[in-house]
C-alpha cells in the first residue's frame, strides 16, 4: 500500500480546505480599497519575513534547532507546493497559446502543432512510466513503454539537450573573436592576458617554458629568497603566470563582485520585507 | 561556507545587522529630504535608445529573466521589465517576455498587465506576450533562440540569473542584429555578456537599477547604505591584511575576520584588553 487511507483523506481535506479558503479570500481582497489591500499585503510580507529572520537569529539548542526551525522547514515545503501549482499555470498558458495558434492557423502554426504533439506524447509516456515504476493501478513496464521511453527521453530529449549545449562552443568562439579583436588598448590587454592564460594552462605552456630553459622546479632556497634570479625565472614560466593571473587578479575581482552582489541582495530583501520596493506592486 | 543560524558565526550576524542598519538609516535620511547622488550607468541610459530602435523598425523587444527562480533577483528583473514595458506601451511596440520559471511567469503576467494599465494603454496588453517556454534549461534556450530568429527582434533585454544558456541568447541576439542590454549577478556569465552585448550591468549595479530608473529617494537612500557597507568591507580587508602582515595570522582580529570560529578568541582577547 503506497498511501495510508487516513493520511490520504486528511491530506485531501487540507487541500480542499486551502482551496475553499483561497476562493473565499480572493473576492474579499477585491472588495478592499487599494490602500487597504496594500496594507494587508505589506503586513503579511512583514510577518513572513520576520518569521524567517527570527529563525536565523534565535539561539539554537544542542540539536541545532530553535522553536521556529521545524515550522521553518514546513514553510519551505509549502513554497514547493506553490511552485508546483504555478508550474500547472505555466503549462496551461503554454498549451493555450499554441492550441490557439494551431486552431486559428496563425503564422507558423506548424511549430505549435509540433509542440502540442510532442507535449502530449512525452507527458503520456512519462506519466505511464512513473506509474508503472510505482506499480500504481496495476500498471507494469511493457516492451512498448520501455522502447518508447528510451526513444523519447534517452535518444531524443537528452541528445537535443546535448546539441544545444554543444552549440555554446561555437558561440564562445564567435563571441571571443569579437571581444579579442584589437580595437583598443583594453581589448589588446584582454587578448594578451587571455592568450597567456590559455597557453599557460595547457601542456604547450610547459613545453615553451622548458624549451627556453626556465627552471622547472622551485627549490626551498628559491622560496626563501624571492628575489633570487632563479626564482624570478621560475615565476616567468607560462603555467606560473597563468596561475598568478587566475588566483591573484581574477579571484579577488570575482570576490569583490560577490561582496557587492551580497550587499545588494540584502538591501533589496530589506526593501521588499518592509514593502519599500514598489517596482512590481 | 553557509551558516544555518546566527549562532554559527555571530560576527557574520552582526555584519548583517550593520548592513541592514546602514540601509535603513539612509532610507530615513532620504525620506527627510536629503539630496542623494547616484552615478551614471550607461547600460540603463541605453534602454530608451533600444526601445526607440525597435519602434522605428517595427520589430519586437524581448525580455528574458533567464532561469531566475522567484526571489529577490526575479523581483528586480520584473521591476526593470515593467519600466521597459511602460516605455514600450507609449509607442505600441510589440514585446515578448520569456521565462523558464512558472512562478515568475505568473507574477510577470500581472506586472506586464499593470505596466500597460499604468501607461494608459490596457488595450495593447496581449496575455500571449508573456510566455512560459520550458523549465528545462536547454529547451528554454532553444525556444528563446528560435523566437528571436523567427521574429527578428530589434532589442533584447536580459536581466536576472543566467547559466550556460546566456551565450546562446546573447549570440542569437547578435546574429539578428538586436541591441542588447544584459544585467546579471551571475559573475561567471558576465564575460559572455560583455563579449556579446552592447551594454552589460555587472554585479550589484543590477540591484541599483530600480533606484536608478525611478530616482525614488527611498531607493537612493538604500543605495547609500549599500555603499557604506561596501566601504566597511573594504576597510576590513585592508585592516585585516595589515594586521595579518604585521601581527601574524593568529591574531584574534584576523581570526574574527577570517574564521567562523573566530568570535570566541576575539571576545576573550577583547575582554583581556579591556581588563588591563
Amino acid at each position: 500500500m503506497l498511501f495510508d487511507t487516513t493520511q490520504l483523506v486528511v491530506a485531501l481535506l487540507w487541500i480542499a480546505g486551502a482551496f475553499a479558503l483561497a476562493i473565499a479570500l480572493i473576492p474579499l481582497l477585491g472588495t478592499l480599497p487599494p490602500r487597504g489591500r496594500f496594507a494587508l499585503i505589506s503586513f503579511v510580507t512583514f510577518i513572513a519575513g520576520l518569521f524567517f529572520a527570527a529563525e536565523f537569529f534565535l539561539p539554537v539548542g544542542e540539536d541545532n534547532k530553535n522553536i521556529l526551525t521545524d515550522p521553518f522547514q514546513k514553510m519551505q515545503g509549502s513554497l514547493q507546493v506553490i511552485t508546483a501549482l504555478s508550474l500547472g499555470l505555466g503549462t496551461y498558458g503554454l498549451v493555450r497559446m499554441h492550441l490557439r495558434n494551431a486552431i486559428q492557423r496563425r503564422p507558423q502554426w506548424g511549430y505549435s502543432l509540433v509542440l502540442l504533439v510532442a507535449f502530449v506524447v512525452m507527458a503520456f509516456f512519462s506519466v505511464w512510466n512513473t506509474m508503472a515504476e510505482k506499480g500504481l493501478f496495476g500498471l507494469k513496464r511493457t516492451p512498448l513503454l520501455e522502447n518508447a521511453f528510451t526513444l523519447l527521453f534517452d535518444y531524443t530529449l537528452i541528445q537535443l539537450d546535448a546539441t544545444m549545449f554543444s552549440l555554446i562552443a561555437f558561440y564562445i568562439f564567435s563571441a571571443a573573436y569579437r571581444a579579442f579583436r584589437i580595437r583598443s588598448i583594453e581589448a589588446s590587454i584582454l587578448m594578451f592576458t587571455a592568450m597567456l592564460v590559455m597557453i599557460g594552462i595547457v601542456p604547450l605552456g610547459k613545453l615553451i617554458s622548458d624549451s627556453i630553459g626556465l627552471p622547472a622546479v622551485q627549490t626551498a632556497e628559491m622560496r626563501t629568497n624571492p628575489f633570487m634570479l632563479e626564482n624570478i625565472l621560475y615565476n616567468l614560466r607560462l603555467p606560473q603566470i597563468a596561475s598568478w593571473i587566475q588566483e591573484t587578479l581574477n579571484a579577488p575581482v570575482q570576490r569583490a563582485i560577490e561582496f557587492g552582489v551580497g550587499i545588494g541582495a540584502l538591501a533589496m530583501a530589506i526593501r521588499l520585507w518592509l514593502s519599500l520596493e514598489r517596482g512590481i506592486n | 561556507m553557509s551558516y544555518q543560524h546566527a549562532e554559527d558565526n555571530w560576527f557574520a550576524a552582526i555584519l548583517i545587522g550593520f548592513i541592514a542598519l546602514a540601509v535603513l538609516v539612509n532610507i530615513w535620511r532620504a525620506r527627510r529630504g536629503k539630496e542623494l547622488y547616484i552615478r551614471r550607468i550607461p547600460g540603463l541610459d541605453a534602454i530608451d535608445e533600444a526601445i526607440g530602435r525597435s519602434t522605428e523598425l517595427g520589430r519586437p523587444v524581448t525580455m528574458i529573466p533567464g532561469l531566475t527562480a522567484f526571489g529577490v533577483e526575479a523581483v528586480q528583473a520584473l521591476t526593470i521589465f515593467k519600466y521597459i514595458t511602460k516605455q514600450i506601451a507609449r509607442f505600441a511596440t510589440p514585446m515578448r517576455l520569456l521565462t523558464a520559471n512558472a512562478t515568475v511567469y505568473a507574477v510577470a503576467q500581472e506586472a506586464i498587465a499593470d505596466a500597460y494599465n499604468e501607461a494608459g494603454r490596457p488595450d495593447l496588453y496581449d496575455p500571449d506576450s508573456v510566455r512560459f517556454l520550458s523549465s528545462e534549461q536547454f529547451a528554454f534556450a532553444s525556444g528563446v533562440a528560435g523566437l528571436m530568429q523567427r521574429e527578428r527582434v530589434a532589442a533584447n533585454f536580459m536581466f536576472g540569473i543566467f547559466y550556460a544558456e546566456s551565450l546562446i541568447f546573447a549570440e542569437t541576439g547578435n546574429i539578428v542584429g538586436a541591441v542588447q542590454i544584459a544585467g546579471t549577478v551571475s559573475f561567471t556569465q558576465v564575460p559572455f555578456f560583455v563579449a556579446a552585448c552592447d551594454y552589460t550591468i555587472i554585479g550589484d549595479e543590477f540591484y541599483a537599477t530600480s533606484a536608478y530608473i525611478s530616482r525614488e529617494p527611498v531607493l537612493l537612500g538604500s543605495m547609500v547604505g549599500q555603499d557604506l557597507a561596501k566601504i566597511s568591507f573594504a576597510s576590513m580587508i585592508v585592516g585585516g591584511s595589515l594586521i595579518s602582515t604585521f601581527l601574524g595570522t593568529d591574531h584574534p582580529i584576523v581570526q574574527l575576520l577570517g574564521k567562523p570560529q573566530g568570535w570566541q578568541p576575539f571576545v576573550e582577547w577583547l575582554s583581556q584588553m579591556l581588563g588591563r
